[in-house]
């Protein structure tokens, strides 16, 4: 058995951003995850959009995060060494209610002091986005909306964890959680964990993993959104994160120059679908939504569709929740259930408020050894020509452009596996490998080869993302 | 560093350019290629029928690769493998990387023969997972070809390209089940010469009018649902690869938004995707002719 001061259930953004903040305090913690590596469940597609603020009610919890996490979000971007582009956002209205919706939406954020929020014309919102569609009768302009890649946050939080003293434990399925005379047991498919005080960070499964010891008010009811992504060369993609609010009070549509220089376009939405498929309804509706918003944009620029799915917290009687629901069913217990939008925003907000829950519960106090700074890996793209002979001439391996449509080198590559990547997934969130328009046909069975070098495995054994995804020699023989 | 003539590309149009611009004087040339060796796709294309018009004679790609090879090691083209070109500036200068460093070029002249590069699923609106086991044609042809990597048993293949048909026939000698080549039109999209030698032989269905709509399984392909484009009809076909010709792009990212300079030409696929590696190399031929006896003068 381990023994642990806190365990934190999952490793996704927030189970890794909550070990990341219980690091600040002297504490012994645990980060156990089901999976392989850190990020493959809901963060590992979401819109990518740091909100500035003005979506919620005024006073609210998530209406005060989100406007403190978007203040502080560079600097957040800066100690991990992950790339955040404050490229501002346009919330689009084409007609009456929605040119409503913007104005309560503007006066909520100036009740929330969100900065530099100004209502546009048509025109003055045309000037700043040429490409936005004639019909564009009204904007929201808020200039402190950005985006980041979520996996690269959840990532860097994980690894910044581990360096402050956070131990992980991949691939450790948690099947039930017990109450003991000094707090609680956490039985995995691996081993047993003992401790103190338990963050249940566990995504899609959080209401699950309560249950397995207490009685869970909120439920989660997953439902899935389909997402669209444009090669970075399309014409007219636009500069500002592009909202559309549509007249007719249906779901609204993103356009999200992402930091990697792709276009994302969505979600759409739908219910009760759990496995990450794509629907075909949903990218007809993002790619009709897209053409009426952008009409000057080239769809057939697209690279990519995926789907995510999204933990909807709903009571007992089905009703739906619009805050964030942090549950506190037992001293020393609390679960995250049920976190969405603006969840990546205040990723580290919430890691921070519930480590310091958990804190305050032990009564630890703070580790002045705690380095909140984290360095990324290297990237050979972006750099001067100076930098990158520099970077060669001390390695070779980043003379060797592995991934040519996103200029990603080896160095990088062998760098994400020292890093912890096992699958071709781990490569590619950890480089972005494969993100670009050949979207891996010319170098995922290079990466493929030097992964099964550098783990001792045999090529047979690599998977895409995780056991069961095994790339090469088809179905698996268990099946 | 300084050259007359930057090939980019040392595949079969590169290599052709190259040795075309020497023959017509021109001393100073600089050939590259990210590859390990020459030859662009050709060391991955194990089939015949390459070289019947320079060669008279019915090769398979390696053989094709090494003829040009050793004739353009007769000449005093320098020929930089492993290297990236990062990219060509507008006032005639080339960013290259390779293991040995970063170096900066100048030329005069720049020929573009950097081929294609494969349309993907990810540009069709297909329903459904995104598991592993869904390679193009191109990389499945060099993962089995080259790199000893072998990409599944129940194949599926969608588009009857003349890739998708060379691939079908190669996956059957492999003994692995090709289950069916799939078509969204009407009939067979590649050469009827490729279709009488690598499908009715080994008696591959080719359906044409028919899609992939869906994909299934978690982890790994489980299956694909098929939708027939005219009657709606959709089936769920089982096979752990789907193998893709879906259609080659050119691929000139590397010059995007240089306009239309004097100094830059366009040889090979990259210029327009052809049919055989024959025409490709005499169209290249032609214009290294003359932008080398243009630089000798």
């Amino acid at each position: 058995m381990r023994e642990f001061d806190v365990v934190v259930i999952g490793g996704g953004l927030l189970g890794c951003f909550a070990a990341r903040n219980l690091c600040r305090r002297k504490l012994h913690i645990a980060l156990i995850e089901a999976r392989e590596d850190v990020c493959t469940g809901v963060s590992r597609a979401n819109t990518a959009i740091v909100y500035p603020g003005y979506d919620h009610k005024p006073g609210s919890l998530k209406a005060e995060m989100t406007v403190r996490a978007n203040t502080r979000f560079a600097e957040l971007c800066t100690e991990l060494d992950v790339p955040f582009s404050r490229c501002g956002s346009l919330m689009l209205s084409c007609g009456e209610r929605a040119d409503a919706v913007l104005r309560e939406k503007y006066r909520n954020g100036l009740s929330m002091a969100v900065p530099g929020l100004r209502l546009l014309s048509g025109e003055e919102a045309r000037e700043l986005e040429p490409s936005l569609a004639p019909g564009v009768r009204s904007a929201l302009y808020a200039p402190t909306a950005g985006t980041v890649n979520p996996w690269e946050l959840g990532i860097a939080a994980s690894e910044n964890a581990a360096a402050n003293g956070a131990d992980l434990f991949l691939n450790t399925r948690v099947l039930g959680v017990r109450k003991t005379a000094e707090g609680y047991r956490i039985e995995t498919d691996r081993e047993v964990f003992a401790c103190r005080a338990v963050l249940n960070c566990a995504g899609l499964y959080a209401d699950k993993v309560q249950e397995t010891l207490f009685p869970s008010e909120v439920h989660i009811v997953p439902d899935g959104a389909d997402y669209l992504i444009l090669d970075r060369v399309t014409d007219n993609r636009p500069a500002h994160i592009i909202q559309y609010e549509p007249e007719d009070g249906g779901k609204g549509f993103n356009a999200v120059p992402t930091v990697e220089g792709s276009l994302l376009l969505g979600p759409s939405e739908r219910a009760g679908e759990v496995d990450f498929a794509v629907s075909e309804q949903g990218l007809a509706f993002v790619r009709e939504r897209a053409e009426f918003v952008l009409p000057g944009l080239d769809l057939g620029g697209t690279i990519r569709s995926f789907a995510a799915v999204r933990p909807n917290p709903r009571r007992e009687d089905g009703s739906s929740i619009g805050s964030f629901v942090i549950e506190h069913p037992a001293p020393g217990f609390w679960s995250m259930i049920g976190i969405k939008t603006p969840g990546l925003t205040c990723a580290d907000e919430l890691g921070r408020f519930a480590a310091e829950q958990a804190a305050a519960f032990l009564n630890a106090g703070p580790d002045e050894s705690f380095d909140p700074r984290r360095r990324g890996i290297r990237k050979a793209r972006g750099m001067s020509w100076e930098q990158r002979a520099a970077v060669i001439r001390s390695d070779p391996d980043y003379g060797e452009v592995v991934c040519c449509c996103e200029d990603i080198t080896k160095a990088e590559v062998l760098e994400a596996v020292r890093r912890g990547a096992v699958t071709l997934d781990g490569i590619k969130r950890r480089t972005g490998a494969c993100m670009g328009r050949c979207q891996g046909s010319r170098c995922q069975q290079k990466l493929l080869a030097l992964l099964a070098r550098e783990l001792g495995i045999p090529e047979s054994a690599v998977t895409k993302d995780g056991a069961g995804s095994e790339v090469l020699g088809g179905r698996p023989h268990e099946d | 560093m300084k050259t007359e003539l930057l090939i980019v590309g040392a595949g079969a149009a590169g290599i052709a350019a190259a040795l075309a611009a020497w023959e017509a004087g021109c001393r100073d040339i600089l050939l590259v290629d990210r590859r390990e060796r020459p030859g662009g796709i050709l060391p991955q294309c194990l089939h015949e029928g390459f070289g019947l018009a320079a060669y008279g004679a019915e090769l398979t790609g390696p053989a094709y690769a090494d003829r040009i090879t050793e004739r353009l090691a007769q000449t005093g083209v320098r020929l930089a493998l492993g290297t990236e070109v990062l990219a060509v500036r507008g006032d005639k200068t080339a960013v290259l990387s390779g293991r040995g460093g970063l170096s900066e070029w100048r030329f005069e002249r720049l020929i573009l023969a950097s081929g294609c590069r494969e349309r993907s699923i990810g540009s069709l609106p297909v329903a459904g997972t995104r598991p592993a086991g869904i390679f193009t044609a191109g990389q499945a042809q060099e993962m089995m070809n080259l790199r000893g990597q072998d990409v599944g048993r129940e194949v599926l293949i969608l588009g009857s390209g003349d890739l998708g048909l060379i691939m079908a026939r190669q996956l059957v000698l492999a003994g692995k089940h090709v289950i069916a080549v799939i078509e969204q039109g009407p009939r067979c999209g590649g050469m009827a010469r490729n279709y009488r030698r690598c499908i009715e032989p080994y008696q591959i269905p080719l359906r044409c009018r028919t899609t992939v709509s869906a994909l299934h399984g978690e982890r790994r392909l489980r299956g694909v649902t098929l939708r027939n484009l005219d009657s709606g009809a959709e089936e769920l076909l089982p096979c752990d690869t789907l193998v893709t010709a879906l259609g080659l792009i050119p691929e000139r990212e590397l010059v995007r938004g240089l306009g239309d300079p004097d100094w830059l030409s366009y040889v090979g696929n990259c210029h327009r995707v052809h049919d055989l590696a024959d025409s490709a190399a005499a169209e290249a031929e032609a214009i290294g002719t003359r932008v080398g006896g243009e630089l000798a003068v």
